[in-house]
């Protein structure tokens, strides 16, 4: 039964999509779809979905999705000097874009990639999500490998001049937006790449990063206010020797998110930190699994992920650790915190470790709860008003999780916009 | 006693080479004490001669009174009659002070074919032995060296001395961190149980600790090997003019 | 007064050592009695259930709730989302039913059983004299009493202090008499905390269940003594599927143990039980478990495949319950003891140890159900794994929207002794309300190189410096059992760990 709505669902999501392409890129596409009808859709009774309905992910065709007026709030990261790479409704558009050249990397759109052979990113397209199914399955990723056609695949080879910032614009009401990006970090280089907006109704999008040996990825994401937008978001990463994997994302509304961050750390001392900030007033759920996995020797691994949650609003974390045999001197940490604003609003965690070397570190909290009544009592009687105290209070709790950004610019326009928010959504 | 001959210890991961070559005989109920700067290897000697992981001995040996010490487990040592006094004693949660003691006189006296101790006489001796410690019931009771102070973890290291009965005592920088309050009642405690068939070796880097413990001998230790030896007057030369002169005449 | 306390805190501690001293095989209960044995047909059918009823003169209404499982368990699937794996069980080639020749005729009394089965709780150390002994172990001031129900494979042989507990109103015999003597009580009560529809091995335990032990303590009644009951099982190819059912009224108290072993065999045997607590308004039940089934051996051949459900309903105000849980046995364990806390201001707390040596694998945790206002839970695990064991931590904390106000705190920490084993943690954290406070905090780490230098230094051998250090880590939960438990769960710490280190 399960199997047959399984493909069911498959059937009716991928009616109206192709599987194009020649050369490298149209085989890596075949080879997902074969994959992806082996699995099918997933449904809510996955193990793997247990704290979120994925049916509106895998439905035909998205729920429309009212634009959102920001007023005026300026765009994330504007102050940011960077590639602008520009994209409504999940196409590209050069006309509002920088020119990709002056980045001084390679930038390669991914419909100008499928005819000429580049040999880096056939070692990457399709291929880290591939090893990303085990041992869960993640079809909607591999949805994404066979049918998406926007996206770009980069490869830096030093350290970039400045970042790479992909702006995604959502102007159609009923938009369904398939982007697939590929990064290719060569030993030594450096790049920090930067994503913001809401992108479409709904979006499902897949980032496969390849961080060399002693390369450094910084990933810093603000995910558009739209409150009605759905995303299912993958972010795939293989971390080498020495190597440095950072990524941060902040989430302010939309109607239902899935982060998912699937890392690999197969070098010995290399370091990943996922961090992410989600903050939900009303219709607002949000999804932050994370799977990370230990392979090199004295590899360092953080996930810190704080959510405030209020009206009804409702935060997953799913996280584990995996520490493979021989996986020696691992330092693994992760922490999932949520703060719930009022009685209406709920938290759904399952933070696990499953370990098989001995000589390790591992820890993981979980909390939650409301705001301390005696900090805030204790704000007041030094005579800050009691809505600015809870602000303070909120930030505070947020900080760890904007402590993993390390351009200092870059987590001051994080800082400024969850203050805005929590500016409007004082209650 | 002890009979250190041509030590060379090398760390056992890396190709780092501690120990250089060292020489010394200490006879029984004699007070030695090995001086010099850090990183001369003294705590490594100490180390090495209670059987801690992560040396490798290349060359040379160390008996204690005839016995070979190097091809023996960290246990069997402490049956034969040594005792290292940790510069930073180990915590141990969960496990009561008294049970640690406890368990391990039984252990030695046991590895020796002596007959265990009664709980009851066990306790007597205890309490007497805490008491001039000023080791009081609390400590006793608490986790094995948890939350104590430093002050508290010498004396601890002491009390344990003292009911373990070793024949050879190495005390590692027993004098730091404390202050002269808790060093006087520390270096009372070693000099409560000096006789005539008890051995020690005291290393430190200051002179201070022997103003309290007076040793028979002083040793200078730079770079893995002992440069220098005589009586109590060599602590004083060091104390007046520092460990240059000495190392620049060893040059 | 600090001399008094420190001296039997103290015992506990020497007692493990001493214990580990004077033990050289491993495990140490795995002979088995040679006595005449009685079994139902091999196979699990509907006749075999009747036949299981009808051996225990049941009543229609039990016979019916039995098949009404069988044909529900018939139509259910084994589950697989414990991380344990085994090779799959044939429910056709086991025997059901195994009952010593000798009680084929009722005894009266302990005294009238064979000596030959008083003999093996004897040898492991359950006195079935009504004398104030438990394990081998001396009470202090000899004034403590232990009421024993002594469970041999698939019958009760009869139960201690029946008379004096009567006095108390306390009733405590075996759940087969239980259901002759006391319809009105077991039919009230029997599958109220664990549904005969809940799970693959509570259905197959409530189709063919043959004995276990019925406690009910009166409102507002302190039980005189601990409770407590001995599973043995010593047939081979045989299940045991035993069915504990605990009423405590109003205002009363009961503290209860339980302890387990079996022979060593090459072939696994089935052991699934199901453990129903009910506690009333402002009762409280202490439950401990000392389990230590045959773990099989070094390669993992043979061994107790222990699949068991259990659970406590705080159902009224201010009742509590504790679970406290020493896992040294077992080939598979398969294990969640669990609290539905459904009364305000009720508790529950879980404490427990999990040790898993060379191939042993163990799936245990809680679940804690908030479902009334001001509700408090306590988990706090520690898991041990050696050898190429694997030992998972499996919970759920659960906080209704109605369950306001309340509190969970959950500690779990795992030790790893050598690069082969694993150790996991898989907790479900559910929070559905914000005047609830939810902590959940967990480490993995190896066992301490320094601490066990330092304790090797001062004269221990490695093992007894392992034991040391393991019992340490153990301490919040050894401190949770009562006195005679916790000398026996220390020793079996120290047991368990045989070989894992050197």
């Amino acid at each position: 039964m399960r199997a047959e709505a399984k493909t069911e669902a498959l059937t009716a999501r991928t009616a109206a999509l192709t599987a194009s392409g020649s050369g490298w890129l149209g085989a890596a596409r075949r080879d997902a779809v074969a994959r992806l009808a082996a699995m099918g859709l997933p449904t809510k009774r996955d193990e793997y979905w247990r704290y979120t309905d994925p049916a509106s992910l895998t439905a035909a065709t998205p729920e429309p999705a009212a634009l959102f007026d920001a007023g005026d709030e300026a765009p994330a990261f504007d102050g940011i000097d960077a590639v602008k790479l520009v994209f409504v409704d999940g196409m590209f558009d050069p006309a509002q874009s920088d020119d990709p050249a002056t980045a001084g990397i390679e930038i390669t759109h991914l419909s100008q990639a499928e005819g000429v052979d580049i040999h880096w990113a056939r070692e990457v397209y399709g291929v880290l999500e591939a090893r990303g199914q085990i041992p869960v399955q993640r079809p909607l990723a591999t949805l994404n490998t066979a049918y998406a056609t926007q996206g770009f695949l980069i490869r830096a080879t030093a350290k970039a001049a400045k970042p790479v910032s992909f702006i995604y614009h959502h102007k159609s009401t009923t938009s369904d937006a398939l982007l697939h990006h590929c990064i290719k970090m060569e030993p030594g280089s450096e790049l920090t790449i930067l994503e913001s907006g809401p992108a479409a109704a709904r979006m499902t999008s897949v980032m496969e990063v390849e961080v060399a040996d002693g390369a450094r990825f910084h990933h810093i994401r603000a995910q558009g206010r739209d409150h009605a937008r759905r995303a299912a978001t993958h972010v795939f990463s293989r971390i080498g020797a020495g190597a440095l994997f950072k990524s941060f994302t902040l989430t302010a509304n939309g109607c239902l998110t899935r982060n998912e961050q699937i890392v690999e750390l197969v070098g010995n001392d290399g370091v990943a930190h996922v961090a992410g900030a989600a903050v939900g007033d009303g219709t607002f759920h949000h999804d932050d699994t994370v799977f990370m996995t230990h392979e090199g020797l004295r590899c360092e691994s953080r996930q810190v992920f704080k959510k405030v949650l209020m009206n009804g609003a409702v935060g997953v974390f799913q996280g584990k650790i995996l520490v493979k045999p021989g996986a020696q001197k691992t330092d693994g940490y992760q922490i999932s915190q949520s703060l719930l604003l009022d009685g209406d609003s709920q938290f759904l965690a399952k933070p696990e470790l499953e370990i098989y070397a001995d000589d390790v570190k591992c820890s993981h909290g979980s909390t939650s709860g409301a705001i301390d009544d005696t900090a805030l009592f204790y704000l007041q009687s030094r005579g800050v008003p009691k809505r600015v105290a809870q602000s303070l209070l909120v930030l505070a709790f947020l900080a760890e999780a904007i402590g993993e950004i390390e351009d200092e610019a870059i987590a001051e326009d994080i800082r400024l916009r969850l203050e805005g928010w929590l500016q409007r959504h004082e209650h | 006693m002890l009979n250190i001959k041509n030590l060379h210890v090398k760390l056992e991961e890396e190709d780092k080479v501690i120990l250089n070559g060292v020489d010394l005989a200490i006879g029984a109920g004699e007070v030695h004490a090995i001086m010099g700067p850090n990183g001369s290897g003294k705590s490594t000697l100490s180390y090495v001669l209670s059987g801690r992981e992560g040396y490798t001995v290349t060359e040379g040996s160390a008996t204690l009174e005839g016995t070979e010490l190097l091809d023996m487990e960290p246990e069997e040592r402490a049956a034969a009659g040594l005792f290292l006094a940790f510069q930073y004693p180990v915590e141990i949660p969960g496990v009561g002070n008294m049970t640690f003691l406890r368990t391990a006189v039984n252990a030695q006296r046991k590895a020796r074919g002596e007959e265990e101790l009664s709980a009851g006489d066990f306790l007597k001796i205890v309490r007497a032995k805490a008491k001039t410690l000023q080791i009081d019931a609390d400590m006793l009771k608490r986790p094995v060296n948890v939350g104590f102070s430093g002050g508290e973890k010498k004396r601890n290291e002491i009390l344990q001395m003292a009911m373990l009965e070793p024949r050879m005592c190495i005390l590692d920088e027993t004098d730091s961190g404390l202050d002269v309050d808790a060093m006087k009642l520390v270096a009372e405690g070693v000099n409560a149980l000096r006789s005539e068939g008890r051995s020690f070796l005291v290393i430190t880097h200051y002179q201070r600790l022997l103003d309290h413990i007076q040793p028979d001998f002083v040793h200078i230790m730079a770079a893995g090997r002992i440069i220098k030896s005589g009586g109590p007057e060599l602590a004083l030369e060091v104390e007046n003019n520092g460990y240059a002169d000495l190392l620049a005449e060893a040059e | 007064m600090d001399g008094v306390e420190l001296e039997v805190r103290d015992g506990v501690d020497r007692e493990t050592i001493e214990t580990v001293q004077a033990m050289s095989g491993k495990y140490k209960h795995g002979w088995e009695t040679d006595v005449e044995m009685d079994y139902a047909p091999k196979g699990l059918s509907e006749d075999i259930v009747r036949l299981i009823s009808a051996k225990n003169e049941e009543p229609q209404w039990m016979l019916d709730w039995r098949l009404a499982a069988y044909h529900r368990w018939v139509k259910m699937e084994e589950p697989t989302w414990a991380m344990v794996s085994y090779p799959k069980i044939d429910y056709q080639d086991q025997y059901y039913y195994a009952k010593p020749k000798s009680m084929a005729v009722k005894p009266k009394s302990l005294d009238e059983v064979d000596p030959k089965l008083l003999a093996t709780y004897a040898k492991l150390g359950i006195p079935l004299k009504e004398q104030a002994l438990l394990a081998g172990v001396e009470a202090p001031e000899g004034e403590r009493k232990v009421a024993v129900d002594a469970v041999f494979d698939s019958v009760s042989l009869g139960t201690t202090f029946k008379k004096e507990l009567a006095k108390a109103g306390v009733i405590f015999c075996s759940i087969s008499e239980a259901v002759r003597e006391h319809p009105e009580l077991v039919k009230k009560y029997i599958g109220s905390v664990v549904p005969p529809t809940d799970n693959f091995f509570a259905t197959l335990n409530s189709a063919v269940f043959s004995d276990g032990s019925f406690v009910y303590i009166p409102p507002g009644v302190k039980c005189p003594m601990e409770l407590s009951t001995y599973f043995r099982i010593n047939a081979e190819n045989t299940g045991q599927f035993e069915r504990t059912l605990i009423v405590c009224d109003r205002g009363a108290y009961v503290s209860y143990l339980e302890g387990c072993t079996a022979p060593k065999r090459d072939i696994p045997q089935l052991h699934a039980a199901v453990v129903e607590i009910v506690i009333l308004e402002d009762a409280e039940v202490k439950y401990s478990t000392v389990q230590n089934w045959y773990p099989g051996d070094e390669n993992g051949v043979g061994g107790i495949y222990n699949f068991v459900t259990k659970r406590a309903d705080c159902r009224e105000a201010r009742a509590k319950v504790m679970w406290t849980q020493v896992e040294t046995g077992s080939a598979i364990t398969w294990k969640y003891p669990s609290c539905i806390l459904r009364g305000d201001d009720s508790q529950g707390e879980f404490y427990s140890i999990a040790i898993a040596n060379n191939a042993q694998q163990a799936d245990t945790g809680t679940k804690m159900i908030h479902l009334g206002k001001r509700t408090k839970s306590r988990i706090v695990s520690k898991g041990i794994s050696a050898g190429r064991a694997q030992n998972t931590y499996r919970g759920l904390v659960s906080m209704h929207p109605r369950a306001t106000d309340s509190r969970n705190y959950t500690q779990c920490d795992s030790l790893l002794i050598g690069d082969k084993c694993g150790a996991h943690t898989v907790p479900y954290i559910e929070v559905k309300n914000n005047s609830s406070r939810v902590e959940h905090e967990a480490t993995t780490s190896k066992v301490d190189e320094d601490q066990l230098f330092y304790c090797r230094s001062r004269g221990m051998d490695e093992e007894e410096a392992v034991a040391l250090v393991v019992n340490g880590f153990c301490k919040d939960v050894l401190q949770a059992l009562p006195m005679e438990f916790a000398m026996e769960a220390q020793a079996l710490v120290a047991i368990s760990l045989e070989g894992s280190v050197g």
